[in-house]
C-alpha cells in the first residue's frame, strides 16, 4: 500500500506594533509580569476594545505579500472559550470575513519552485501566559501565575490549505513566510521569542484516494528543526496505524521535545463549539481602495522580488532562495559584489560560506563599516585571478574583519601574492625532486596520487606564495617531458 | 442656595427615604460633602464650571467609578472596586457634579423591577408595596424621592425609561453612540445605552448635554450630527401596535391624552402601523442573552470578584460562576449560550440579526413620514413586588413598548403625563429617528408643558407633613 500525507500549516505571527491590538498599552519584551496592563487588556468590567489601526495595516499587508484577495469589510468577531489566561474568557477573532482570502506563497525546495496556497489571513488578538507551577500543564499543577503583558499582543494567522506533501516542504513554507513578514516589516519573525508560532494539520491517506485521511493537529513545535522532527514523526506514526488496518484518531497531539514522539492531549469531543458571533463593541474593518494603496506603499523588496534579482545575477534557485532568506546587509553586500567580480557562484560560496563562517567563529554579528563591497570584490578578484591563494584569502579576510587595510596592499606587503615565474618555481621543482627521490621513483604515471603531495611539498617550499597550478604543470614536465 | 446646603438637603432626604427604598447601594457622604465645599467656593469667587457644578447626582452601579465598588448589584463583584472612572463619569466630574452614591439595579441590569439585586429590591417611592421598574430601579427611585437631584441609568430594552416611567419621573434613552459606553458594565453591548433620569426634560437637556459626544475609548462611540427641526408644527406618528390588546386601557389613555393635546396646538398627528414591532420582544430576547453570555463571560473568579475554593482553575471557575450569579442572570446566559451555538446559530440568533435590520429600515421608512412617534412607555402602570416574578413571560412584556428603540438604535424619551387609578405614574414615551436628540428633548419639554404633571410620591407627602 503507498500512502500520501497531507499537511495544512496554522502560524500565529506575533505582529511588531507599539501598542496593543484593542488598547494602547505598549507590546514589552520584559520577564516583569503584568506591567504592560490595562482595564481592557485585563478584562475588567466596562472596559472597551479599540481597533489598532497600524495592527489592521500590518495585516492587510501580510495579506497583499502573500497574494490573497482582501475582504473590503472585515469582521470581528468573538471566539468563546473558558481558559484562566484568556481574561474576558473570549478571545477577539475573525470568523467569517478574514481579512485576506485565496492567496499563495511560492516557496523553492531544492532548485524547484513550489505554491503553497493559502485559505485565510485574519487577525487575532493574543492570550496572557500561564505559568503552572509543579507540573507543565494546567490539569496537574499544583498553581498557576498569570502574566498578561501578552494578553491583546496583535496576532495574524495565517492558514493554509492542505497542499503540503513533506516535512521538507513544510519547513521552507515557514521559513518563506517569516521572511516575508521581516521583509514587510510587520513582525521581528523571531522564531525562539515566539514571534512565530505554528501547528501542523496531518493526514495520511492512500495515494490513489481522492480523500484526505483523518486529520490530526500536531501543537508545540517551537523551532524548525521540532516542525521537521515531529511531521516525520507523526507521517510515520499514521503511516503505521493505517498499515496495521487501525483507523487514525481524529485529535490534537503535543510534540514532545525531549522524547521525539507526538502525545495524545486528551482528545476533544468532537470539534469545540466557540459560538463565533460578531463583536457588538467593533464595528466593521473598513479597507477600501485607499487603504489598501496605502498599505501596498510600505510593501517593496518582498522574498520573491530578491529571489528574482538573485536569479539575474546567475545564481542557482537554491542558493538565491539561501540568499533571500538571509541577513539583509548580506543580500545587498553580495549584489554589489557581485557587479565587480566575474564569477556569481564563487562569490556567493566566498559570502556565505568564509566570510558567514568567519564571523560566525569571531561571534561578530554585523560587518565591521570599513568592509565594504569594493574591498570583498577586490579580495575575491584577487584569488579567482591567482593572485593569492584561497588560502591567503582566507587569512586576508580574517585580517580585514579585525581593521581596516585594503586586501591587494596587504597581500604585497605581506609577500602573499603568488609567483606566476617559471624560473623560480623551476628552482623549486627541482629542489623538491632532489629531497624526494625515493617518491619520484615510485611515481607510475601523470594521475598517481603522489604527485599532489609533491605539488604541496613545493607550495610548501615557497610559504603558498605560488601558483599551485603552475607549479603542477612544471612538476609533471620535468617529470614525464 | 449653596451647593453644600443642597447636598446636606439630599442627604438628609436620602437618610429617612433609604430605610424603605432602598435605591442606593452605597452613599458617599463624606467626599459629596468635601466636593460640594469646594463647589462653593468656586459659586463664590465666580469661578463656577457650569450649570451641573455642585448638582448631587446618583449614578447607577454598573457604572464605575474610581475608588469606589461597582457592583452591578451581583454577589459576584460584591468586592470589586473600580481601578477607572467611566467616562460619563469623568465627564460628570469635570463639570463640577457631586455624586450621592451608587444606586441599585437588577443584577447586570437584566430585569424590569429591580427584584433581581443581590442586595434586595428598591421600592417605588409612590406606593413601597410596588416595583419602581428596572433595571435602573433605584437610580429612578432617587430622583422621584429627592434623594438625588438626577441619576445616570443605562437602557438595554427599556431599563432608564420603564422605571422612569413607574417612578413618575423623565428618563432618556438617546441614540446608540452619542455617549459612551466606556466604563458601563455590558449587559448587552450592541443595545447598551447610558442616560439621564431627571425631574424635568430640561434637567435631562443639561445632563446629556454634558455626557454626550464622541469617545476615542469606545469603538461604537459617534460624532453626532443631531438633526433640527425645520417645523414648529411636527409630524407625530402613533404607533398602532403599541396601542393594541396587550397594553392596558390606561396607558392608551395617556397617550390618547397627548394626542389630543398635541392636535389642539396644531400638530399633525397619524397612525403609523410597523408590523415588525411585534417580534421586537422575540428578537431581543435572542440577541441581548447571546451578547450577555459572551459580556458576561469575563466574570470567572480568576482576576477580580468573588473566589470559590476548588481544587482545579476549571472547577472554580465554575463554582465561582454558579454561586456568584442570581438565576435570572443564568437563566440569560444559558439562553444566550444556547442561541448561539453550533447547529441553532441560524435558526435563533442569526434570524434575530436580520429581523433587527429589518426592524431599523421599517423604522428608518417611518422617520421619512413623521417626525416623532408616540406611544405608551409601558403597557401598565407599576406593579407590585413578586407579582410577576413567578412569570418571567409577562415581566418580560413590560418592556414591550421600550425595546424596539434599543433594537433600531433611536433616541427615546419617557415622561409623566398622568396618574393611575391606583394613585401611580402613568407616562408617554416620544421616540425619534437617529441624532435627533435635541429636538427630541425640546419636543418633549413642549409637551411637558401641555400636560402639567404637578404630582409627587407619596413618601414625601407623607414626610413633609409629619
Ligand atoms: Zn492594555
Amino acid at each position: 500500500m503507498n500512502l500520501k500525507a497531507t499537511i495544512g500549516m496554522e502560524t500565529h505571527v506575533e505582529l511588531d506594533t507599539k501598542s496593543k491590538m484593542f488598547c494602547s498599552c505598549e507590546v514589552v519584551e520584559t520577564d516583569e509580569p503584568n506591567i504592560s496592563v490595562c482595564p481592557t487588556c485585563l478584562g475588567l468590567p466596562g472596559a472597551l476594545p479599540v481597533p489598532n489601526k497600524t495592527a489592521i495595516e500590518y495585516i492587510v499587508m501580510l495579506s497583499l505579500g502573500a497574494n490573497c484577495n482582501i475582504t473590503n469589510e472585515g469582521m470581528f468577531h468573538r471566539k468563546n472559550y473558558f481558559y484562566p489566561d484568556l481574561p474576558k474568557n473570549y478571545q477577539i477573532s475573525q470568523f467569517d470575513f478574514p481579512v485576506g482570502v485565496n492567496g499563495f506563497l511560492e516557496i523553492v525546495l531544492d532548485e524547484e519552485l513550489h505554491s503553497v496556497e493559502i485559505e485565510r489571513v485574519h487577525m487575532e488578538e493574543d492570550t496572557g501566559k500561564s505559568v503552572h507551577i509543579g507540573s507543565g500543564r494546567i490539569d496537574s499543577a499544583t498553581s498557576t501565575l498569570l502574566d498578561f503583558n501578552r494578553s491583546g499582543i496583535p496576532l495574524v494567522e495565517v492558514v493554509t490549505k492542505p497542499v503540503i506533501s513533506t516535512s521538507k516542504m513544510a519547513v521552507a513554507y515557514i521559513e518563506e513566510l517569516r521572511q516575508l513578514v521581516i521583509d514587510l516589516g510587520i513582525s521581528k519573525g523571531k522564531l525562539e521569542k515566539g514571534n512565530l508560532r505554528f501547528d501542523a494539520n496531518i493526514s495520511v491517506a492512500n495515494e490513489d484516494s481522492n480523500e484526505l485521511g483523518t486529520k490530526v493537529e500536531i501543537k508545540n513545535m517551537n523551532s524548525l528543526k521540532s516542525l521537521e522532527k515531529a511531521i516525520d514523526y507523526e507521517i510515520m506514526r499514521q503511516s503505521k496505524q493505517i498499515e496495521k488496518g487501525e483507523s487514525v484518531i481524529q485529535e490534537t497531539r503535543h510534540w514532545d521535545e525531549n522524547k521525539q514522539v507526538t502525545i495524545s492531549m486528551r482528545t476533544k469531543e468532537g470539534s469545540a463549539d466557540y459560538r463565533y458571533f460578531s463583536d457588538p463593541d467593533l464595528p466593521n474593518m473598513i479597507i477600501d481602495e485607499e487603504f489598501i494603496n496605502n498599505s501596498k506603499k510600505n510593501i517593496q523588496n518582498l522574498p520573491l522580488d530578491k529571489r528574482k534579482t538573485l536569479k539575474e545575477s546567475g545564481l542557482s534557485l537554491s542558493d538565491s532562495n539561501y540568499l533571500d532568506k538571509g541577513d539583509k546587509w548580506l543580500y545587498d553586500l553580495y549584489l554589489s559584489t557581485v557587479e565587480n567580480t566575474k564569477d556569481s557562484k564563487s562569490t556567493f560560496n566566498f559570502l556565505t560560506g568564509e566570510l558567514q563562517g568567519q564571523m560566525r567563529k569571531a561571534e561578530i554579528d554585523e560587518l565591521p563599516d570599513w568592509v565594504d563591497s569594493e574591498k570583498i570584490s577586490n579580495l575575491i578578484n584577487l584569488f579567482e585571478t591567482n593572485e593569492v591563494s584561497f588560502t591567503s584569502a582566507k587569512d586576508i579576510l580574517a585580517k580585514l574583519l579585525g581593521e581596516d587595510i585594503d586586501p591587494k596592499s596587504y597581500a604585497t606587503d605581506n609577500n602573499l601574492i603568488q609567483s606566476s615565474d617559471d624560473e623560480e618555481i623551476k628552482t623549486l621543482v627541482t629542489s623538491v625532486i632532489n629531497e624526494n627521490q625515493d617518491i619520484v621513483e615510485r611515481l607510475e604515471d601523470p594521475e598517481d596520487k603522489l604527485v599532489g603531495f609533491l605539488v604541496g611539498q613545493v607550495m610548501k617550499s615557497s610559504v603558498n606564495k605560488v601558483n599551485p597550478g603552475s607549479v603542477k604543470d612544471i612538476l609533471l614536465k620535468e617529470l614525464f617531458g | 442656595m449653596k451647593p453644600s446646603e443642597l447636598f446636606e438637603q439630599v442627604y438628609e432626604t436620602a437618610s429617612y427615604t433609604e430605610s424603605v427604598l432602598h435605591a442606593h447601594l452605597e452613599l458617599f457622604y463624606d467626599e459629596g460633602l468635601k466636593l460640594s465645599k469646594e463647589s462653593d467656593k468656586r459659586y463664590t469667587k465666580n469661578e463656577s464650571l457650569g450649570l451641573l457644578d455642585g448638582i448631587p447626582i446618583a449614578i447607577k452601579d454598573n457604572i464605575n467609578i474610581y475608588g469606589y465598588k461597582t457592583t452591578c448589584s451581583s454577589k459576584m463583584l460584591s468586592n470589586y472596586v473600580s481601578p477607572y472612572d467611566a467616562t460619563v463619569v469623568t465627564s460628570l466630574k469635570k463639570a463640577g457634579t457631586i455624586f450621592t452614591g451608587k444606586t441599585n439595579l437588577d443584577e447586570f441590569a437584566m430585569g424590569s423591577s429591580t427584584e433581581n439585586s443581590a442586595y434586595g429590591p428598591t421600592k417605588n417611592p409612590w406606593n413601597p408595596d410596588f416595583v419602581p421598574g428596572g433595571s435602573s430601579g433605584g437610580s429612578a427611585a432617587v430622583v422621584s424621592a429627592g434623594s438625588a437631584v438626577a441619576s445616570l441609568g443605562s437602557d438595554t430594552g427599556g431599563s432608564i425609561r420603564q422605571p422612569a416611567s413607574f417612578c413618575g419621573v423623565v428618563g432618556f434613552k438617546p441614540t446608540y453612540g452619542t455617549v459612551s459606553r466606556y466604563g458601563l458594565i455590558a449587559f448587552a453591548s450592541s443595545l447598551d445605552q447610558i442616560g439621564p433620569i431627571t425631574n424635568t426634560v430640561d434637567d435631562t437637556r443639561i445632563i446629556f448635554n454634558e455626557i454626550q459626544g464622541y469617545d476615542s475609548k469606545d469603538a461604537t462611540s459617534i460624532t453626532p450630527e443631531y438633526t433640527k427641526l425645520e417645523n414648529k408644527k411636527v409630524k407625530v406618528g402613533i404607533l398602532k401596535e403599541l396601542m393594541q390588546e396587550g397594553v392596558s386601557n390606561e396607558s392608551q389613555n395617556e397617550v390618547n391624552k397627548v394626542v389630543n393635546l398635541l392636535k389642539e396646538k396644531g400638530h399633525d398627528v397619524t397612525e403609523i402601523s410597523l408590523p415588525l414591532t411585534e417580534m421586537a420582544l422575540s428578537v431581543y430576547y435572542l440577541i441581548a442573552p447571546a451578547e450577555c453570555s459572551a459580556n458576561l463571560s469575563r466574570f470567572d473568579g480568576v482576576r477580580y470578584g468573588i473566589r470559590e475554593d476548588a481544587s482545579t482553575s476549571y472547577e472554580m471557575m465554575n463554582k465561582t460562576r454558579s454561586v456568584g450569579f442570581g438565576e435570572e442572570v443564568k437563566k440569560r446566559i444559558l439562553l444566550g449560550t444556547y442561541a448561539l451555538s453550533a447547529g441553532y446559530f441560524d435558526e435563533y440568533y442569526g434570524r434575530a440579526l436580520k429581523v433587527r435590520s429589518k426592524i431599523i429600515t421599517d423604522f428608518k421608512t417611518a422617520f421619512d413620514k413623521v417626525d416623532f412617534i408616540l406611544s405608551p412607555t409601558t403597557p401598565t402602570p407599576a406593579f407590585g413586588f413578586g407579582e410577576k416574578t413567578k412569570n418571567p413571560l409577562e415581566m418580560y412584556l413590560s418592556d414591550l413598548c421600550t425595546i424596539p428603540a434599543n433594537l433600531a438604535g433611536l433616541p427615546a424619551i419617557s415622561i409623566p403625563t398622568g396618574l393611575s387609578e391606583n394613585n401611580l405614574p402613568l407616562s408617554v414615551q416620544i421616540m425619534g429617528k437617529p441624532c435627533s436628540d435635541y429636538s427630541l428633548i425640546d419636543f418633549a419639554e413642549s409637551i411637558e408643558e401641555m400636560v402639567e404633571f404637578n404630582f409627587s410620591p407619596n413618601l414625601l407627602k407623607e414626610n413633609n407633613e409629619s
